[in-house]
């Protein structure tokens, strides 16, 4: 929470500075700013492959690449870049295990393991110089070349993306839930009174029960838009901060930027956490009747 | 009419805010699409090797704890059949020792029995064959000293006794000796 209050500190700082740069030059400079919107790069049809999913095949390719080299002649005895992937992978896992437990990890890890290593390293790329500052432009009056549609932008900078994986984790989330309870378990998950009650109040509390059995699934619909906007909100604040650091005073702009960078190094890690943790306590919440008492937290 | 109005305006809301973003159902769709094949990609060919490699691992090491566990069991059973046995073995050799001590006293003491029996057997063989000497040793003597007493009696007197009167002699010498 700190850290976002800073960030969004930050972020107005910067913000309010670019605006006052511009005010005092003249109309002739112009300054880049991140766009909000990703830029499709080829059409098929009504659909495109923008410069965000590009990134994300990248990505998704180099990690394919690399789990495949890593695990190209497995020793019983790993080391080397084995040694890596399985800490990390089975650092994961235990720590899903942790959390939903372990009949439940069996089934999702590829799912939150896909969320948290495919984020972290999609937040990363994108700070990469070359993402977002070489694609297509056109040279101001001043002789500097402004790119208008970048090859490459951060996957997660693009709302479309972070909608989308809500969304197919909205949809798991469901098939998971109805899996573990039913559709009649599932229902009654939401609606049932909880807590052992007699007469009056029994009655009292099936009311108040189906009532915020409603409330539930307002929060539940809420659910892939809190996690779509949180992380794009911090990746483009990132992006912006960096863009902003590195224009706002131009013989600077080799030195501004990389405290952020190392800010936006951990904003990767922390947003790809926060969000596979909050897709696990969802999934965790939803199906803890059937993974046992000793995986119910 | 106010309910019209207000989804419209939510409507005009969302629209301006999904345009301002840059979301459209289209790129949107893409990127569902998109995403769905790189999250099975990623399933297939990065998590699943490694994960299938680590649940083998687990289940090894997993196995090795119970076979540990159950050696472990074995062993204590196998030390305590052992300490049983030992015990056993220790109660069998001390009722044998204590078996072969009685044992041994008993037999002490009927080869002492029989070893007093046997001497006092003897003892009272020497006493009777003592005894039976002895008086064939009297008998002896008594005779010979009546030949004695006869003899002389025959050369102090000069004269010749009757067979009575040996007899006599004989009777009074073996009483005198007795």
């Amino acid at each position: 929470m700190r850290n976002r209050c800073l960030l969004t500190s930050i972020l107005a700082l910067a913000s309010s500075t670019m605006l006052a740069t511009s005010t005092f030059a003249s109309e002739a400079v112009e300054h880049d700013t991140v766009s909000l919107k990703a830029t499709p790069l080829v059409h098929f049809g009504k659909f495109a492959i923008t410069n965000s999913m590009l990134v994300t095949w990248i990505v998704a390719l180099g990690i394919i690449f690399f789990a495949q080299i890593a695990m190209r002649r497995i020793q019983p005895i790993p080391s080397g870049i084995q040694n890596f992937w399985e800490w990390l992978v089975e650092s994961l896992y235990n720590f899903l295990e942790g959390i939903i437990g372990r009949d439940l990890v069996r089934k999702t890890f590829w799912f939150f393991a896909t969320i948290f290593i495919f984020i972290l390293f999609v937040n990363w790329f994108g700070l990469i110089p070359g993402v977002g500052t070489i694609g297509w432009g056109h040279y101001d009056a001043t002789g500097v070349f402004h790119v208008d549609r970048p090859l490459l932008r951060g996957g997660n900078a693009d709302l479309n993306m972070t909608t989308a994986m809500s969304a197919i984790f909205f949809v798991l989330w469901l098939v998971w839930a109805l899996q573990a309870n039913g559709v009649g378990g599932f229902l009654k998950h939401l609606f049932a009174a909880k807590g052992e009650t007699t007469g009056f109040i029994k009655v009292m509390m099936a009311v108040i029960f189906f009532m915020v059995g409603w409330l539930e699934i307002v929060s539940i619909l809420f659910r892939p838009i809190s996690l779509s906007f949180r992380l794009f909100g911090n990746i483009y604040a990132g992006e912006s901060i960096l863009e902003a650091m590195s224009t706002m005073v131009p013989y600077l702009s080799w030195l501004l930027p990389i405290p952020f960078y190392f800010m936006e190094l951990l904003v990767g890690v922390v947003q790809a956490l926060v969000f596979m943790l909050l897709t696990a306590v969802f999934t965790m919440l939803i199906a803890q009747h059937n993974t046992g008492p000793e995986h119910a937290h | 009419m106010i309910a019209a109005a207000a989804a419209g305006g939510v409507g005009d809301m969302l629209r301006d805010t999904a345009e301002t973003f840059g979301w459209n159902p289209w790129l949107f769709f893409s990127q569902v699409i998109s995403f769905a094949i790189v999250a099975l990609l990623l399933r297939r060919f990065a998590y699943k090797p490694i994960v299938a490699v680590l649940e083998d691992r687990r289940r090894k090491i997993e196995e090795g704890q119970l076979n540990a566990e159950k050696i472990r069991k074995e062993l204590a059973e196998a030390e305590k059949r052992y300490q049983e046995i030992l015990a056993k073995a220790d109660a069998d050799a001390q009722r044998m020792i204590d078996e072969a001590r009685q044992s041994a006293a008993h037999l002490s003491e009927r080869k002492q029995q029989e070893a007093i029996a046997a001497s006092e057997q003897i003892v009272a063989k020497a006493k009777e064959a003592a005894s039976l000497e002895h008086e064939r040793q009297m008998q002896a003597l008594k005779r010979e000293l009546g030949h004695l007493v006869i003899e002389t009696t025959a050369k102090v007197t000069g004269k010749v006794l009757t067979p009575e009167d040996q007899k006599r002699l004989q009777e009074e010498a073996a009483r005198q000796v007795a």
